[in-house]
């Protein structure tokens, strides 16, 4: 796939703009049919005690997030985006509040039944990419499947369509030092699609990556979402990404601003 | 699984080969150390394994094979009496003052033993024959102690106090790293360096089990230990023992079928002055003597420790650094929601080759560096299979029990820090 096909498609899927709130909670104006709720937050509060020190990093936090969409979670540096998507991705465990998780109420899990939960139902990308600098591009996404009981041939056959899907089928046995940040980043999503998640979070997947280099990365995001039928999670300060998105959410002071 | 563990060692080549040689460095101290303790305990018990006499009479103050009283030679006919003996032969052991070819003196220990005999035989004989050493003044010794003895070849002489000491033969591997050199001769030469310029006295002592025992006791009838008194004893032929001349052991060796531990019993109610040691008993008493009661053992099992000590210390920091450096990948991993299981699983098996591809080159050196010390100084480094198998599972030890610090930090890695750029 090429950056020119990416764009094309980016734009015949056209974003819907952020919207409003309704029933408490926020969400997007979907003129669409109904979409089931694949994240329900209650109340969710955090706070972070260092010494005496408190600090209250998210403050009632209701938000719905539907099955499909491609949500934004902006905000500016210290609002809690960070926080709020860790909460979400099952990484840390809300002060307060309830957070579901298709159907799931993940407050209520263990530490090894939330490890299981997210290895099976999440896919993460990270800003920095996090992948294993010793493995190539094939292992890395071998490793999650690995993790998630695949056999060893049915890992390697799985780990090369994904890393072609992504378009970089003619790297598959490069170390992450010998790839562009743009690739690095597909193979994070590759990585991040292994195993067939129903929900991706992604924290600041264009900052480290340049302008073109963005663009492409969030309009595979946004086509591997809608083609697979998965929720996408996005925290983000990139005001390009805005107009693939289904829904955005804007956060303040811990607090989701209306 | 993709090995992780395996990858990431191999990922920055230099910084694995400065580890591994570190822990090349750790297992090699342990090694050496265990093999010297190793070698020197079995040097110690080298005469009593290479015997073939299943039971060994002593004075009952025997402290270990060297350091024991004298016995009347007697005992050999009289143990030969009992019920169930085989064959009963005698073993000498006495000190002797060496002067070398070109005059330099040394402490010498002789073994005097019956070269028909059957009981105790001299192995890895490399020069001459156990045969020759029935000539007077004759002697075999350890190639290791050649130089030592001031010889260069086979056929030179030296002396042991007064009398000639004429090397007929040599061996290998015979020699004690604890004791003074061993020379091997006849009873009738050992009994002729005992009383070489000397005069002799019977003495006797009333033993607390009653009784009396006897032996000829030969001193020394001179001023200065370098020359012979001048009314001192000519040198004479080797006379053969009589009675009451002491030696160090009666070896017995029992009828075949007999109980040992039954003519054990006998012997020690028969002779009740004396003690009647199993084989095995007789070495484990000498070894436990070198091992414990004098620092040698002490000293070299301290250095083993510190060999494993400055291993652990070693493994540890390269593992901690390692993970430090992969800790946004475990961080990853745990992220994605590998259990923390699968993680120690990584640094363990991270741990486990280190300490194969530790070991491997470190075993090797040390057989090479064994083989080298006992060629040329006659020090025997002992690596037997099962120290081997002990080093490994050591060096396993180690580099797992290293891992547990890297673990630490790792159970304590905050999953949300793959978030932080």
């Amino acid at each position: 796939m090429t950056a020119s096909q990416i764009k094309v498609n980016m734009l015949a899927k056209a974003a819907h703009h952020p919207t409003s709130a309704s029933s408490g909670a926020f969400e997007s104006s979907d003129l669409k049919s109904p979409k089931t709720k694949a994240i329900v937050t209650k109340g969710v509060e955090m706070v972070f005690q260092s010494g005496s020190q408190r600090f209250h990093a998210l403050s009632s936090v209701d938000l719905d997030i539907y099955s499909g969409d491609v949500q934004l979670l902006m905000g500016p540096s210290g609002s809690g985006k960070t926080t709020l998507l860790s909460i979400l991705g099952g990484i840390l465990t809300p002060t307060k509040g309830s957070v579901q998780i298709l159907d799931r109420e993940i407050t209520d899990l263990s530490r090894s039944e939330l490890s299981r939960f997210r290895l099976h139902n999440i896919g993460f990308i990270f800003q920095e990419f996090n992948l294993f600098s010793a493995l190539t591009a094939a292992e890395n996404v071998e490793l999650v499947l690995k993790l998630k009981g695949f056999k060893q041939r049915a890992a390697r056959k799985e780990a090369r369509e994904l890393l072609e899907q992504v378009g970089l089928g003619q790297k598959i046995n490069n170390k992450p030092h010998d790839l562009s940040g743009g690739q690095k980043q597909r193979v994070a999503i590759a990585r991040a699609l292994a195993g067939s998640p129903q929900l991706i979070m992604a924290d600041e997947p264009t900052a480290a990556l340049d302008s073109q280099s963005g663009h492409e990365v969030i309009a595979l995001l946004r086509q591997l979402a809608k083609e697979g039928g998965r929720t996408v999670l996005m925290v983000t300060h990139d005001p390009r990404i805005i107009d693939v998105a289904d829904r955005v959410a804007y956060l303040e002071d811990g607090k989701l601003k209306r | 699984m993709v090995s992780i563990a395996r990858k990431n060692l191999f990922e920055d080549i230099p910084r694995f080969l400065v580890a591994q040689a570190g822990i090349m460095f750790a297992v090699s101290l342990v090694t050496i150390q265990t093999g010297i303790l190793n070698g020197f305990t079995r040097s110690t018990v080298l005469l009593i394994e290479n015997s073939t006499a299943d039971l060994w009479m002593a004075a009952r103050e025997m402290e270990n094979l060297e350091l024991t009283q004298p016995i009347p030679a007697e005992r050999v006919t009289q143990a030969q009496q009992v019920e169930g003996v085989a064959r009963a032969e005698a073993l000498a052991i006495q000190s002797g003052r060496w002067i070398s070819p070109s005059g330099d003196i040394a402490s010498v220990r002789i073994i005097g033993y019956d070269p028909a005999g059957q009981l105790f035989r001299l192995w890895n004989v490399t020069q001459g024959s156990q045969a020759d050493i029935r000539q007077p003044y004759s002697l075999i010794v350890d190639e290791a102690n050649l130089k030592s003895l001031g010889f260069d070849q086979v056929g030179e002489q030296a002396n042991i106090g007064a009398a000639p000491a004429r090397l007929v033969g040599l061996t290998k591997g015979t020699q004690s790293i604890a004791s003074s050199a061993f020379v091997f001769t006849s009873l009738e030469n050992t009994k002729a360096y005992a009383t070489a310029g000397l005069t002799s006295t019977v003495r006797c002592r009333t033993q607390a089990q009653g009784g009396v025992d006897c032996t000829t006791v030969y001193e020394r009838l001179q001023a200065s230990p370098n020359q012979a008194a001048p009314n001192a004893p000519a040198i004479s032929e080797p006379q053969p023992l009589n009675a009451n001349d002491p030696i160090a052991y009666v070896l017995v060796k029992a009828e075949a079928g007999q109980d040992v531990t039954n003519l054990q019993r006998r012997l020690n109610d028969q002779f009740p002055n004396n003690h009647t040691y199993t084989r095995a008993e007789m070495a484990n008493i000498t070894r436990d003597y070198w091992q414990r009661r004098t620092g040698i053992g002490f000293v070299l099992g301290l250095g083993a420790t510190v060999g494993i000590i400055v291993g652990v210390v070693i493994v540890g920091q390269i593992l901690y650094s390692s993970v430090s450096d992969n800790i946004k990948e475990f961080g990853t991993l745990k992220a994605m929601g590998a259990s923390d299981w699968i993680i120690y699983r990584v640094i363990i098996e991270q741990a486990l080759w280190m300490a194969i591809l530790g070991y491997i080159p470190s075993i090797g050196l040390c057989l090479g560096l064994g083989t080298w010390t006992f060629a040329t100084q006659g020090i025997m480094i002992l690596i037997t299979p099962i120290s081997a198998a002990g080093i490994f599972a050591i060096t396993v030890g180690m580099c797992v029990g290293s891992a547990i610090f890297a673990i630490q930090k790792v159970t304590h890695v905050d999953p949300a820090i793959v978030f932080k750029a």
